[in-house]
């Protein structure tokens, strides 16, 4: 909190900003839209009036893609997302920043141990819904939510694929995109990371979806990769 | 008639024919704890009770609906395809259908309703998981108040302490968290600086005196080492405010999983107050309404009760807001009102877990808003102040106290 702020601009991206500090370093942050609450123990910024959350691309895939290289990034300001595997809540957060107040973020998990802590964190962001569900069973959440324009999933499980194709019929609108989170050692752990990338990518491919871009994570995340697909319905 | 495509939302049940045109609907009831309910049943294949209600209202010869296990229930041929069209479409324009079929009157309003409404289902969820929990919360609060009588043992001893070295601060900086701050953060008072107090959120003109103040100092010159252990101290102090806030949130998170319709009447820290008298969330909601209102002003009761007194108003329900913030003559109703709530809230809590929050709290809010303006001028004065035993209260048991109700203090 003491070291001082050179500039904070915004990038590429609608609502995620990148912070210079005095030492040259830079980091990227979003706005945050529960002011004084820190998720994470991630640093609050105070600049020009306005204060912005670090974003720990360490600890949330969504910072390293885009640190990585992300070409295009579908959640933004305003949009609706179905974010699948929210955990506790650290990516979610940021994305609830990013959509701002018009935008929804229905954030599904399956383990009461980390609702928990999801819980707290939805409480200060009325744009957060938290549903403790089985994205397997997209039946039991069906009466709670809508049609989105973007799906997240981050859900370690060997058949996260399926489980997102499967919700994407569901939820996601014609022209929607996915940001699906790879753990290759979940998936196989004895097959090559790279493999299985190609694998669930052309996955999507024949279930009807655009692969724009797969991003390997390293060094944020081992055996890791994003993937960014439009879905065409 | 003919074939039926039905869509089950929380905000209600819409049919619509082969064409995918709306045909009718039947909203949901918009009170929360009912909504949970049956969303929880419909997960276990009940259908929504508007569904049922819209199936024998228009009696179809066949439903398409999207859930399996519901099917059996339905008392007419049915299928289910996991999104039809018209679900599909239904899903697309929520907001429209929403506002077209009146359930809300704004797309603020839908968005608030669903965001409490996922919230107090996913609550209802985790609650079934948890087990015991309300002990742990029972244990945390008193942790806390063991943490407050530290805090204040401490900033007792800092204050004395530094005061040899700056006398002046102790009159200056009230709050003891703010005073263990300056120590900790500037040590010597002629390190202080305008820039410092500032970033440690004291405001100009209160930062301009304690500079003020620091440069006129009539307090002794101490060394590195005195002042570091004095430091040290401010540090232990600064820690335990730490963990006093973390401790609260998490009585706040374990009170809402164990006890929500207590935390929605009275809030978590008052409501993990409460329990802690009690016991446990399980004795609490088997005491009667009578015993709650002087839970914590055991020492008052039982005094009144021996020299045949007056028995105190309130325990530790003094704490609510409307209590303490009332004039003195209305509070013994509130606190009345108050425990009567209570008492329906702990059981529904313990028993069921339903969530009836919302419904206590209008309805407690109403009868305080009644008591306030049936008594908004004070009670005239009792001819003999004196007299130990009165019988004839007349008008809504003993309305005419006097200012010698004990206030219970823990």
């Amino acid at each position: 909190m003491s070291e001082s702020i050179k500039s904070v601009k915004e990038t590429k991206m609608e609502n995620v900003f990148e912070c210079e500090y005095e030492d040259g370093t830079t980091r990227l942050c979003t706005k945050n839209l529960a002011p004084g609450y820190s998720v994470y123990g991630e640093r609050l910024i105070k600049y020009n009036g306005i204060e912005y959350r670090e974003w720990n691309a360490f600890r949330s895939k969504l910072a390293g893609a885009i640190l990585k290289g992300l070409k295009e990034n579908p959640v933004k300001k305003g949009v609706k997302v179905l974010y699948l595997g929210a955990a506790s809540g650290t990516t979610p957060s940021h994305v609830s920043d990013i959509v701002e107040k018009e935008g929804k973020v229905y954030g599904v998990e399956f383990s009461p141990r980390v609702v928990r802590e999801l819980i707290l964190v939805a409480q200060r962001r009325p744009n957060l819904f938290p549903i403790l569900a089985d994205a397997r069973f997209p039946q039991s959440y069906m009466p709670l939510i809508e049609n989105v324009d973007v799906l997240y999933v981050d859900i370690a499980q060997p058949d996260q694929t399926d489980i997102a194709i499967y919700n994407a019929k569901i939820f996601l609108k014609e022209g929607g995109s996915l940001l699906l989170a790879i753990k290759a050692r979940s998936i196989d752990v004895t097959k090559n990371p790279e493999e299985i990338f190609k694998e669930e990518a052309s996955k999507l491919e024949r279930s009807n979806f655009d692969v724009k871009q797969v991003i390997n994570l390293d060094p944020y995340d081992k055996d890791h990769a994003m993937v960014l697909a439009r879905f065409k319905g | 008639m003919m074939k039926l495509y039905l869509v089950e939302h929380a905000i209600g049940t819409f049919a619509f024919d082969e064409d995918g045109k709306l045909v009718d609907y039947v909203l949901n009831p918009k009170d929360i704890g009912k909504l949970v309910e049956i969303l929880l049943n419909h997960e276990k294949g009940e259908p929504f009770p508007s569904t049922l209600e819209l199936i024998s209202k228009l009696k179809p010869e066949e439903v398409v609906v999207e859930n399996e296990a519901e099917i059996p229930k339905l008392k007419v041929k049915a299928s289910a395809t996991l999104n039809h069209k018209a679900a599909k479409m239904f899903r697309s324009s929520l907001v429209k259908f929403a506002l077209d079929s009146k359930f809300a009157s704004s797309e603020g309003e839908l968005y608030s309703f669903l965001y409490q409404l996922s919230f107090e289902y996913t609550r209802r969820k985790l609650r079934t998981a948890a087990q015991k929990r309300d002990l742990l919360a029972i244990q945390a609060v008193r942790a806390m108040d063991d943490i407050d009588k530290s805090i204040n043992l401490f900033s007792e001893r800092l204050r004395e302490w530094y005061s040899l070295h700056f006398p002046e601060l102790d009159k200056l900086v009230e709050d003891h968290e703010t005073y263990a701050k300056i120590v900790s953060t500037f040590g010597y008072r002629d390190n202080i600086t305008l820039e410092g107090l500032k970033s440690i959120n004291i405001d100009e003109k209160q930062a301009k005196k304690i500079l003020d103040a620091a440069s006129k100092s009539i307090g002794a010159d101490i060394s590195e080492d005195d002042i570091n252990s004095i430091k040290q101290l401010s540090n232990a102090i600064l820690s335990l405010y730490n963990i006093r806030n973390s401790l609260s949130d998490y009585v706040e998170s374990v009170m809402k999983e164990v006890a929500p319709n207590i935390t929605a009447l009275v809030g978590a820290n008052l409501g993990a107050r409460l329990l802690s008298l009690a016991g446990s969330l399980e004795e609490f909601a088997k005491m009667p309404a009578s015993t709650i209102q002087v839970l914590g002003a055991e020492k008052a009761l039982f005094r009144a009760l021996r020299s045949g007194g007056r028995p105190p108003k309130h325990g530790v329900i003094f704490q609510f807001p409307a209590i303490h913030s009332s004039p003195r003559w209305q509070r013994g109703k509130i606190a009345r009102a108050l425990a009567a709530k209570l008492a329906i809230a702990a059981r529904v809590d313990n028993y069921s877990g339903r969530f009836i929050g919302d419904q206590l709290v209008e309805q407690l809010n109403k009868r305080i808003e009644e008591i306030k303006t049936k008594y908004a001028q004070p009670p005239p004065r009792k001819p003999q102040p004196q007299a130990p035993k009165q019988k004839n209260f007349k008008k809504g048991g003993g309305g005419g106290k006097k200012n010698k109700g004990k206030k219970g203090k823990r």
